[in-house]
């Protein structure tokens, strides 16, 4: 009894010291290739990156196979700038796409309106107007 | 006077000669016993060094049961809020359906990053 008592505690503070590492890195080539796939753009930094991170994004890869062929392009094309923001950044978008996501529908689409119509002017007409450039 | 002599040596030597005077059973019983003794002592001392650990910080509580138990409770409590607070924060951290919402929305990721 006394014995099992000892080992029950030394079993818990163990448990207790390595709960932080049970969601442990994992290298790029340990990746399935589904995953790979979905996250083929952060090959070359997946490995540098923090294992958070790196969980989010396998979280995320799991919704790949569902997106359409547009999405999946967007996808790939967003994804490296999205790792390379630091986590305060990514909270704050995090943030406003939840803020944005409470106004109503109507003036929704006229936000999107709005923000299509001046990046096709800035393809257009590339740096016209500086200032306007980092008008939000 | 008495109490200064009485030393190491006296001491043993006293043992040993009292030992002299011992029944060849009684002996054999004492032998047994100091066997055992340390063939318990060897075991303790064969066990893991976390076990071992264990034993310091059990035995740093005191050998008072109140104390233990207090020990104990402490414990658990420590163990049930780590595991809470780790569990919270998973939930909290999954953050993938905004994620993949702001990754392949029609809406330009720089709108919500700006």
């Amino acid at each position: 009894m006394y014995l099992i008592r000892h080992y029950l505690l030394t079993f818990s503070v163990v448990i207790l010291l390595f709960l932080p590492v049970i969601a442990e890195a994992q290298t790029w080539d340990n990746l399935t290739q589904a995953q790979r796939e979905a996250l083929a753009p952060l090959s070359k930094e997946w490995n540098t990156l923090q294992t958070q991170q790196q969980q989010r994004l396998i979280n995320l890869a799991k919704h790949y196979p569902q997106l359409d062929a547009v999405q999946k392009q967007r996808l790939h094309n967003r994804l490296e700038k999205w790792s390379k923001l630091t986590p305060e950044q990514r909270n704050h978008a995090r943030e406003k796409f939840q803020a944005f996501s409470k106004i109503p529908l109507e003036t929704r689409e006229q936000v999107k309106q709005m923000i299509r119509q001046q990046d096709a002017q800035k393809l257009s007409i590339p740096a016209a107007n500086p200032v306007l450039t980092n008008t939000p | 006077m008495k109490k200064e002599g009485l030393n190491h040596e006296n001491i043993k030597q006293l043992l040993n000669h009292s030992v002299t005077q011992l029944e060849r059973p009684t002996l054999t019983r004492l032998h047994h016993a100091r066997e055992q003794a340390m063939a318990r002592y060897s075991t303790r001392n064969t066990e893991p060094v976390f076990v071992r650990a264990g034993h310091a910080i059990w035995h740093a509580f005191g050998t008072q049961h109140k104390s233990r138990l207090w020990a104990t409770t402490l414990l658990a409590a420590i163990i049930l809020f780590s595991a809470t607070a780790y569990w919270s924060q998973i939930t909290k951290s999954d953050t993938t359906d905004v994620d993949i919402a702001i990754l392949t929305g029609d809406l330009p990721m720089h709108f919500y990053v700006d």
